[in-house]
């Protein structure tokens, strides 16, 4: 591995804990900490097609992402069942046709993600998303802190819940297509999670929560990355032995 | 003249509901409510425990598909204030974080957080402090601080079931009755207490699913008709709040 494309592999991963972290601290502000699980795995048989139409994986993973997405938007507003009801039955069946529809040896890599065999292309296009997450995020970061903290006191100011929402889960859904290559359908969920609840027991403001989400996002994807080089290990579960380890040690330090 | 005088009273209604039916699937929670307010009315909400008083706000919120009519006077700006949020104590914002989210875009009309917290008798150092961290008194004083941020034409409020008014402070009401004169509000409140009524408010909404009594307190809130809104005694109203 050349140097240069090395340094690409440890921007892409950072910007993409980054990005995971900052939509994470939002997500955790009305407990949807298991979305982020849940969305991975519908992308699963999203990349088993793609890779049997010869698609970019990434492509094939958003495009189901949105469909899963829309879906669960969707009949949670027709139906008023609770969204986890939802994405517990999306997310077996996704599992499922996923497993029937992808071979061995590519299931156990869409599971588990490996960002250090990224292409170079795929590397700039996660530079890229991750970069237009974070701002997407940040321009409409006080519409979606209102929402997630009351529907009714937004839409009160003349917010439309409903609509945030919906850009809310499609963040989300890129987000997660992005993150796949990193900690594939079973660990990227630990992305948008851990940094962001590490963060919430260290801060007192918004401002500080959002901040360190972020710089722990970065962070740990970078010295996952960089430790799972060295020893050979794989990327995503070392990212989540590393940024598990801080929460637990933040769990002491709680204010 | 009698025309020129329904005309001026159209352009002084601040929100008018005519009509309104809301239903959750075949049970009916509002059923032919219609009303008016003009600029400065304090308009009080009664009603038994599930008689559809807060679904009466979140339809004009918007927040519930409804049948009928409501007219809010054009650019006029709602202010809410929940009963009760369940928020996470350990929620990471602060107070000051949470005013601003109110503000969407900062017009020399709006309010500074420091002078928000002062109409509700809050002190400046509130600021700092973690929403979680306040008592249920002090909290629901900056939700309708977070309320009055732009300056709204109308406040709704929606009063908690026990008191949680600050010890030795003026109670929620005396808030709101000054913060009537003062931000020039017209009131719509949901209310539990019906001395409340009497003291704070000019106009009473008397609801029952359907729409039992509205006028002036005085005239419209006969035995008769409260017997008629709570089946039976009211002795239990009149002592606090049905509960």
């Amino acid at each position: 591995m050349s140097d240069f494309f090395s340094l690409q592999i440890l921007t892409a991963g950072g910007l993409i804990g980054a990005a995971a972290g900052l939509l994470g601290s939002f997500a955790l502000l009305r407990r949807m900490a298991l979305v982020g699980d849940a969305l991975s795995h519908v992308a699963l048989p999203g990349i088993a097609l793609a890779i049997i139409f010869n698609v970019d994986p990434l492509l094939g993973a958003f495009a189901f992402l949105v469909l899963g997405t829309a879906g669960i938007w969707f009949i949670e507003h027709k139906t008023k069942l609770p969204v986890d009801t939802l994405v517990g039955i999306f997310f077996a069946l996704a599992l499922a046709i996923g497993a029937i529809l992808a071979s061995e040896e590519e299931l156990l890599d869409a599971l588990f993600g490996d960002i250090t065999r990224l292409t170079q292309f795929e590397a700039i296009a996660a530079i890229l998303i991750s970069l237009f997450i974070s701002f997407a995020l940040i321009l409409l970061s006080r519409k979606f802190t209102l929402t997630m903290i009351s529907t009714d006191l937004a839409r009160s100011t003349g917010l439309s819940p409903h609509r945030l929402e919906f850009v809310f889960l499609l963040i989300f859904a890129l987000t997660v297509a992005v993150g796949i290559k990193f900690g594939g359908a079973l660990l990227t969920g630990s992305l948008v999670v851990i940094p962001a609840a590490t963060a919430r027991n260290l801060t007192r403001s918004m401002n500080s929560y959002l901040t360190l989400s972020v710089i722990l996002g970065f962070a740990s994807a970078v010295l996952g990355i960089f430790i799972s080089v060295l020893y050979g290990f794989a990327p995503g579960p070392t990212f989540v032995l590393i940024s598990g380890a801080i929460f637990f040690l933040s769990v002491f330090f709680r204010r | 003249m009698y025309n020129g005088r329904t005309e001026l009273k159209q352009v002084m209604s601040v929100l008018e509901v005519k009509n309104l039916n809301v239903s959750y699937g075949a049970s009916s929670v509002l059923e032919g409510v219609s009303f008016s307010l003009d600029k400065g009315d304090a308009l009080a909400v009664i009603g038994p425990n599930g008689s559809g008083k807060t679904t009466l706000f979140k339809a004009i919120l918007g927040a519930m598909p409804y049948e009928g009519e409501i007219k809010i006077a054009p650019g006029a700006r709602i202010g809410y204030v929940p009963q009760k949020l369940d928020l996470e104590r350990d929620l990471p914002i602060t107070v000051r974080e949470f005013l601003l989210l109110r503000r969407q875009a900062k017009t020399a009309k709006t309010h500074s957080s420091e002078e928000a917290l002062r109409l509700v008798g809050l002190k400046e150092e509130f600021l700092k402090k973690k929403l979680g961290e306040l008592s249920s008194g002090e909290f629901q004083r900056v939700l309708i601080a977070f309320a009055l941020i732009d300056r709204p034409e109308l406040l709704l409020f929606d009063e908690p079931t026990a008191s949680v008014d600050i010890a030795g402070q003026e109670t929620v009401y005396e808030l709101l009755n000054r913060l009537q004169k003062i931000e020039g509000l017209t009131l719509l409140l949901i209310s539990h207490e019906l001395s409340v009524v009497y003291r704070y408010a000019n106009k009473v909404l008397c609801l029952n699913h359907a729409q039992i009594c509205f006028g002036v307190p005085y005239e419209v809130l006969t035995p008769q008709e409260l017997a008629k809104l709570y089946g039976g005694g009211t002795g239990k109203f009149y002592q606090h709040g049905g509960h």
